[in-house]
């Protein structure tokens, strides 16, 4: 009956070794057929297992890995399974379930490694399993795109963008294209979404034809574009897939000008599209007026539209009033608008000394924006992120809500006067009753009072990020966070003069064994010490101010924050670091967010008060300054160690992409990026990391952003890593090095910038030495 | 390598030009380091690009260590190319390492070459009596050994944390670019280079060089250009480019670009 060995130990405890028996995170599925052979697993027969322990492991298994929707769903089966386990426990097994409640429990499982596991445990288990699996990402070699897994016949998202050598024609390696196109065709009959790397329009000329049913299309690339006619990397797909709903251009590298032609010369397929994604991160040029309006107009059926946008009137035709108002009536249906302007794209911050308008009004007017609400009645989810002065936005925003009653979403950019807050009522934006996110960037007069009125208006926020609002204090995100207690889950700080990192972390206090998703600035110092004078209170008094009442009025709301700011005042200038609450744990807090300036160290953040975090999973750091004109660090790392308190973090982005200095000709007297590296990761390796996603600082000046040899070395200590992922290039030898890790399974090296370096000149790893890197990577016996 | 030679070490020919420029890159580095010179020069000439066998970029495989003990295994490598290629007259850009097998090639094919141009050259780095090559014996062991160091870290899988920080600072800038290569080949290399002495034959060189040369560059000091200059056997140049290190056509593209062409077209 068991004809595939599987390692089971005989007792309860099995399910929490279950998911680590198996390999592979991302899918490389023809490999898998082979792992027998390089195990070295006891061949344990389950028959030989109680059957009782087999039941609950497997549910417990099962369970454990679903996601948080299904686990209502999946604990029923559980329950009812035990009852009926109880009855007759001795002759009742898992395997006696029919095939229907077993392959709706398995498609309930999303977690990939489970799906692995699961799908070795038997035939029927393997059979169900690949029946029931709809998501697949193929890594691996191009080179053996021949060999390509023909078990998967059920796929139906299909990702090919993420093959080594990354960025590489996906078809070029093949003698015979068309063969390969066919192949994989075979291979996932079923495919409706297709996420693929797209060097030149050839592999879609292949590729579209053969899925003509496709849903949703991803395009991928960063490298350049191919010098070909205005709209052909489109034209392959429009001609062909003439259902096409959703596409996505986020990171694909085009010119503005290619949509419009090839959406205009198939005038059906553009008519079916109801998502278009051109918030292009990979381009620094954004959609004019005209393209914007061509675009909408010959796709009327849009329900959801995000596009990067030249709003800055003194270019030629920007987008203002009257594109807005055109755009709305081109598209009446949509339930998602985000237009950002591409400066903001850019993640370049906002200085912190000036008063917060910008130099230039947008030209957007309050009065049209009304228009535009009137206009999208359907809306959902609104981003306007602009980069230049909306005044008097409040009036306009004040009836959003009447205008478009499912607003969840809403995201405004340098939008002033959105809630002024006076005379005790609430006005502008807080009056959006139905938001569950709100972001604010840039809002030079919002107050601390502002805050206090969102809060007590907006009651559903479970989102709210708050980026370069100068005015804002300690106090009015301590309001918000004592209001919305029982929502607020994710929160964002970036860029308030008054809110460093310490002072931040303690407005939070409120909502800290909540809160589960969090980014701050690594802020030590304190930039406006001078404005709040000290004096002889102790910080113990901020204790004091009340905790976990909703406010009943107004009033009282404003002579609360009035006593809090008098006893904050008290206290910020008194303790610059030094928890407050050493007992209380952030409980809940899964996702650290963390933005450092070059050259500051982070041993800080535990003592600003983030000292206790028992589920925090993934953190990401980004370091961002020009190192070339900073002194030498005065320690020998960064403090990567100090994260090792958190017992479950096993995810980090470490993005140092920032960072820019020299690679390869420093003056004398400077460092140059490798000791950079050497600083930033120095004792990784005490960290127990699983996935570790780095972007090795960067010389501009050569397009150079390559792993150097430290920092190969300290990579090569972090010796629980499973997947490494480099956004940048590296030597062949040098990735050598990451050999020495016992578990790694998963290397690539991600060159997702623009422009990535075209292979023929790249310096360093080129298609050979990455396919010699991976064949000694695979080559190797692997530990579970 | 036979046959294959042209694969192997990734020859490449681009531009438009009738005239044929071979660039020659240095150590530790590759073909791309030309990238940023190269667009000045696609219109004009037919440019013929390749990596050294102990580049970072060629599969250590070819990197046979019986064979490449000297610079003259360098100089057939590049006489063979340009023979696969059936070119009969070439301007030559040689930096560094290259600018030594350049200047051998030539001694040997001197019809092949109408002029040389060498970049951050030195006949010897050593130190000697009355010749100042910019490294001591002592400095060079240095080196040597924090090279072993990286060897024995790349073989043992340690940590190098010392590799890089900790050579002697007049040394720096050199070694930063040896550890792009793999570090035995690297060691191999360097101790071939730095063995090596042009002085002898650098008279029996006919055809024009022309000597380019960073004002401030740790491992060629100036004094070697101008030496260079007396003792090159044909119609000699300096130039002397207004930057600092030992690859400006890295840090200074579009300085070294303008000097290069002035060079070529005289």
């Amino acid at each position: 009956m068991f004809r595939h060995p599987i390692c089971l130990s005989p007792t309860l405890s099995v399910s929490h070794q279950f998911p680590n028996l198996y390999l592979h995170g991302y899918a490389l599925p023809w490999v898998t057929s082979n792992l027998y052979k390089r195990h070295e697993i006891q061949p344990v027969s389950l028959s030989s297992i109680p059957t009782t322990s087999v039941v609950k492991s497997s549910y417990k298994f099962s369970c454990q890995n679903l996601t948080r929707k299904s686990r209502e769903r999946s604990n029923w089966a559980h329950g009812e399974e035990n009852c009926g386990m109880d009855k007759d426990s001795i002759d009742t097994h898992i395997h006696d379930l029919p095939d229907v409640l077993l392959s709706n429990i398995f498609s309930l499982v999303s977690d990939t490694r489970s799906r692995n596991a699961m799908s070795l445990v038997c035939l029927r288990w393997h059979l169900l399993e690949r029946l029931t699996r709809t998501s697949l990402t193929l890594r691996g070699n191009i080179r053996d795109l021949l060999f390509v897994p023909t078990c998967f016949r059920s796929v139906t998202d299909l990702d090919l963008s993420l093959l080594s050598p990354w960025g590489h024609p996906l078809l070029d390696f093949s003698p015979d294209p068309i063969l390969l196109a066919h192949l994989l065709h075979n291979a996932f009959p079923s495919v409706v979404s297709l996420t693929i790397y797209i060097r030149s329009p050839a592999t879609l000329y292949l590729l579209a034809p053969r899925w003509p049913n496709l849903f949703h299309v991803k395009l991928v690339r960063w490298h350049q574009r191919s010098p070909t006619p205005l709209g052909s990397d489109f034209h392959p797909l429009f001609e062909n897939c003439l259902s096409l709903s959703s596409l996505d251009l986020s990171h694909f590298y085009c010119w503005t000008e290619d949509l419009q032609p090839a959406l205009e010369t198939h005038p059906a397929t553009a008519a079916s599209l109801s998502r278009l994604d051109i918030l292009t991160y990979t381009s620094s040029a954004g959609f004019r007026s005209s393209e914007l309006l061509a675009i909408t107009a010959a796709c009327p059926n849009l329900h959801q539209l995000l596009a990067a946008c030249v709003f800055d009137h003194r270019y030629v035709d920007f987008v203002g009033d009257s594109t807005l108002l055109a755009l709305a009536s081109n598209c009446p249906q949509l339930s998602l608008l985000h237009l950002a302007d591409i400066s903001v794209l850019s993640n370049a911050r906002t200085n912190l000394e000036d008063d917060g308008f910008t130099a230039e009004d947008a030209g957007i007017s309050h009065a049209m924006l009304l228009d535009l609400f009137i206009g999208l009645p359907k809306l959902e989810e609104l981003a306007l992120d602009i980069n230049q002065n909306v005044r008097d936005a409040g009036p306009a925003l004040e009836l959003l809500h009447s205008k478009c009653p499912r607003l969840k979403s809403l995201t405004l950019g340098r939008f002033h006067g959105i809630c002024r807050a006076v005379d005790s009522k609430l006005d502008g934006v807080s009056l959006c009753r139905g938001l569950e996110s709100l972001s604010i960037r840039n809002c030079a007069d919002l107050t601390d009072y502002s805050l206090t009125a969102i809060s007590l208006g907006c009651t559903r926020l479970a989102k709210f990020e708050i980026q370069g609002c100068k005015r804002i204090t300690e106090i009015g995100i301590r309001t918000m966070a004592h209001a919305l207690q029982q929502t607020l889950v994710d929160v964002k700080i970036s860029c308030c003069k008054h809110l460093n990192a310490v002072r931040s972390l303690r407005a939070l206090e409120p909502i800290q064994d909540k809160i589960q998703r969090l980014h701050i600035d690594c802020e030590w110092r304190n930039r406006s010490q001078q404005s709040e004078r000290s004096s002889s209170h102790t910080p113990s008094k901020l204790m004091n101010c009340p905790t976990g009442k909703r406010f009943a009025n107004w009033e009282e709301e404003v002579s609360c924050s009035k006593k809090s700011k008098y006893y904050s005042q008290m206290d910020s200038a008194n303790i610059s670091y030094g928890s407050l609450f050493p007992c209380k744990s952030w409980a809940q807090l899964q996702h650290l967010s963390l933005w450092i300036a070059v050259g500051e160290l982070l041993t800080p953040l535990i003592l600003a008060g983030l000292d206790n975090c028992p589920a925090l999973e993934e953190i990401q750091i980004r370091v961002e300054g020009d190192c070339r004109q900073q002194p030498k660090p005065s320690e020998l790392a960064f403090g990567l160690s100090c994260l090792s308190s958190y017992p479950r973090l096993s995810k980090m982005h470490l993005d140092c992409g920032g960072v820019i200095g020299y690679a390869l000709t420093a003056p004398s007297g400077h460092m140059d990026l490798s000791l950079w590296e050497r600083f930033y990761l120095n004792k990784i390796g005490n960290l127990n990391l699983l996935e570790l996603n780095y972007w090795p600082p960067q010389d501009t000046d050569v397009n150079h952003r390559s792993l150097s040899l430290p920092a190969a070395g300290l990579l090569a200590e972090c010796s629980t890593l499973r997947k490494l992922f480099i956004h940048g290039t590296a030597n062949e030898h040098l990735m050598m090095f990451l050999l020495k890790i016992p578990n790694l399974r998963d290397v690539q090296l991600r060159e997702d910038y623009y422009p990535a370096p075209e292979n023929d000149t790249s310096t360093e790893m080129r298609v050979d030495s990455c396919c010699r890197f991976e064949d000694a990577l695979n080559s190797r016996q692997i530990p579970d | 390598m036979g046959i294959n030679l042209l694969e192997a070490l990734n020859v490449r020919v681009v531009g438009s030009g009738e005239k044929i420029l071979v660039l020659a890159h240095g150590f530790g580095t590759d073909q791309s380091a030309w990238q940023r010179i190269l667009p000045f020069f696609l219109p004009h000439y037919r440019i013929i690009l390749y990596d050294l066998v102990c580049a970072g970029s060629v599969n250590p495989d070819y990197f046979d260590f019986r064979r490449y003990t000297s610079l003259d295994a360098y100089v057939d490598d590049l006489l063979n190319i340009l023979d696969a290629l059936r070119v009969d007259r070439c301007y030559y850009v040689g930096h560094s390492v290259s600018a030594m097998i350049g200047i051998l090639a030539s001694i040997r094919r001197p019809d092949l070459f109408i002029k040389l141009i060498l970049l951050g050259a030195s006949p010897r780095f050593l130190n000697d009596k009355n010749y100042h090559g910019g490294f001591e014996q002592g400095e060079i062991e240095k080196v040597f050994s924090a090279m072993e160091a990286n060897y024995e870290a790349w073989v043992n899988g340690f940590a190098p944390l010392s590799v890089g920080a900790d050579v002697p600072a007049a040394v720096q800038e050199f070694s930063r670019t040896l550890f792009n290569m793999r570090p035995d080949i690297t060691l191999f290399v360097s101790r071939t280079v730095f063995n090596s002495d042009l002085r002898g034959v650098l008279g029996l060189v006919r055809i024009p060089c022309c000597i380019i040369q960073s004002a401030q560059d740790v491992s060629v000091p100036v004094s070697v250009a101008a030496y260079l200059k007396n003792h090159l056997g044909g119609r000699n140049t300096v130039e002397i480019l207004h930057t600092e290190g030992h690859l400006p056509h890295l840090s200074a593209p579009n300085l070294l670009a303008r000097v290069l062409q002035r060079a070529l077209s005289r």
